[in-house]
């Protein structure tokens, strides 16, 4: 019986492995926006319209399989070099129906497939928002575009250079109390959200508690009120003049920082640079663990 | 001043009732602060202020205009001061500068959409209303259509301008208080004074004229001194909807149309309402004070129209 039950375990173990090695097409998969999609055959003209989406893309090694990008595409170099099919808000839906693409991969919000199903394109919605949905649509991309191992490989060795970082910061002396602000209306994020679970990770402590939900609009009294110790923003300007904002630990003593751009930009990409952005927030917080 | 206290005694800290009242005294006596006061005098009590002179500036002038014009759906925002504002703003953000800046633009702008308001009005010497809403509506559309153009263009901080378009008290302190308070107490000020003139007004052209008021030269000053208080405000806190066009209303029912009683009245209404909408928009999901507003206003508007009045 147990030789039986090693037998089925191997049988399956070798079946999970060949199915990793090859997609069957068509493929029918239901997306991001519970459209039920079968595409045809593996696709070779691909437009994708979500920058997370194109970085995974050539992560996954199939950056030359792409025809056309939307306008914030920006990483991995080559892609700069591609026709623009403009932004979220404003797609230049004829540019893309011209490029002739077998796929167009688009983001969950703006609307996009509806026009392009009515054009005879082949669209799948594909949105990582939360921190394990950046692992699992990696998955999913790879069996679209028939990279499974390569996505399996490419997970693993996020996990693994994320868990180097998490080594270090877990047991980090200090851990300060932060306030991440996202933009100075002002909005900051949940520990739940994709970038909260990134500023835990990287040994902070989030004053933003869950209930607040995962991009709350902040009350600033509660900032205040909080009295974080260190402050990270995207924009310092007159960040210290705020009404009140001088009594707050982090400003007294010179600990509010500038995200840099570059980083930014990461922060706010559920893809492959996952691990990249959480090593540039950790060195931050704790410049001392961090060479 | 029940508001006030509420506004001041409430928000998303909770802080006991004895705690704010010892923060006020030592607040207004100099002292050091201490704990919690800072929350109460440097942040809350000047958005609570702010609410009160925004609040009570744009009633004044709804009530002003309403009567200018002899049009119940008049409001502060008729000659395209708002829209002026919200691109002023625009232009700030979507460049990136400094926070501060982005009351200035957007003042300075709001002056400049009511100025080519008024060119485009203009027939000689007279300012005819019907001529003045509909420059007012047009300079309004395209001052819009270009802010949506910048916002397109920015998308990372789309949620910024979304936050001023909509009204917001966020940051307000004591300097602001003091920067918009000249504006909408000037503005406001001569708005009461010609109240008298007002009332004559509502009898038509001819016969206040024939009363010996100065028909085009009263329109022009009402038109001015209102667009100088709201702009003030709105460059500050956002474009707060239906404040300037709901309490007048709401007045004209409960005290009647006389402008020397309206005016004055409208100033506390809009303040009462707009001190505990902020409060709403501190203390609830709805975060922002114009969303408050706008859903209490957008059924009362209803109700207008259904009352069909016509003037």
């Amino acid at each position: 019986m147990k030789n039986l039950l090693t037998l089925t375990l191997t049988l399956s173990g070798l079946a999970l492995s060949s199915q990793a090695a090859a997609t069957r097409y068509p493929l029918t998969l239901t997306d991001d926006l519970n459209r039920k999609v079968t595409i045809k055959a593996e696709p070779m003209r691909i437009v994708s319209v979500l920058p997370s989406t194109t970085e995974t893309l050539c992560a996954l090694g199939v950056c030359n399989r792409l025809v056309g990008v939307d306008t914030f595409s920006d990483y991995p170099q080559q892609v700069t070099r591609l026709p623009r099919v403009g932004g979220l808000y404003d797609p230049n839906i004829e540019a893309i129906v011209a490029l002739k693409p077998d796929l167009v991969l688009v983001s969950k919000y703006g609307k996009l497939e509806g026009p392009l199903t009515q054009a005879g394109l082949t669209v799948v919605a594909v949105n990582p928002e939360t921190y394990e949905e950046v692992f699992s649509k990696t998955l999913t991309l790879g069996r679209i575009v028939n990279r499974e191992a390569a996505a399996k490989a490419l997970v693993t060795q996020m996990r693994r250079d994320i868990a180097r970082i998490e080594i270090l910061t877990k047991n980090a002396a200090r851990k300060p109390t932060t306030y991440l602000e996202i933009d100075p209306t002002p909005y900051s994020v949940g520990p739940n959200s994709f970038m909260g679970v990134l500023l835990t990770k990287a040994g902070a402590r989030n004053i933003i508690p869950a209930s607040m939900g995962d991009f709350p609009k902040v009350d600033p009294e509660f900032i205040v009120r909080q009295n974080p110790q260190l402050i990270l923003s995207t924009d310092l300007k007159d960040l210290g003049k705020r009404p009140g904002w001088n009594t707050i630990a982090a400003v007294k003593n010179g600990r509010v920082v500038e995200i840099p751009q570059a980083l930014n930009t990461m922060l706010g990409r559920p893809g492959p640079r996952l691990a990249e952005a959480l090593r540039g927030l950790a060195r931050i917080i704790h410049p001392e663990l961090l060479k | 001043m029940l508001a006030v206290v509420l506004g001041t005694a409430l928000g998303s800290v909770s802080i006991p009732p004895a705690e704010v009242l010892g923060a006020l005294w030592r607040g207004l006596s100099g002292q050091e602060l201490q704990g919690n006061d800072v929350i109460v005098w440097q942040i809350r009590l000047p958005r609570v202020v702010m609410a009160v002179v925004v609040g009570a500036a744009l009633s004044v002038c709804g009530g002003a205009f309403q009567g200018v014009f002899r049009n119940p759906l008049a409001d502060p925002y008729l000659l395209g001061v708002a829209s002026g504002s919200a691109l002023g703003a625009t232009i700030a953000i979507v460049s990136g500068w400094p926070r501060t800046t982005i009351p200035l633009v957007a003042l300075a702008l709001a002056l400049l959409a009511v100025s080519v308001t008024l060119a485009l009005a203009r027939e000689g010497r007279r300012f005819p209303p019907t001529r003045l809403i509909l420059a007012g509506v047009v300079v309004g559309s395209v001052l819009s259509a270009t802010t949506t153009f910048l916002i397109l263009r920015g998308e990372d901080r789309a949620r910024q301008v979304l936050a001023y378009t909509l009204g917001d008290l966020g940051f307000s302190g004591w300097a602001d208080v003091a920067t918009v308070l000249p504006y909408a107490g000037v503005g406001c000020g001569v708005l009461i004074l010609l109240a008298r003139a007002l009332d004559t007004l509502q009898l038509g052209d001819l016969t206040a004229r024939s009363l010996g008021v100065p028909v085009e030269r009263l329109r022009l000053l009402v038109v001015v001194a209102a667009s100088m208080a709201t702009a003030g405000a709105v460059a500050y806190v956002g474009i707060i909807g239906f404040v300037g066009l709901i309490v007048p209303h709401v007045v004209r029912l409960a005290w009647g149309s006389g402008h020397r009683v309206l005016l004055p009245v409208s100033a506390l209404m809009g303040a009462v309402l707009l001190v505990l909408a902020d409060l709403l928009a501190r203390t609830s999901i709805l975060s922002q004070v114009g969303i408050v507003t706008t859903l209490l206003g957008g059924p009362f508007f209803l109700y207008l129209l259904r009352r069909g009045q016509h003037d």
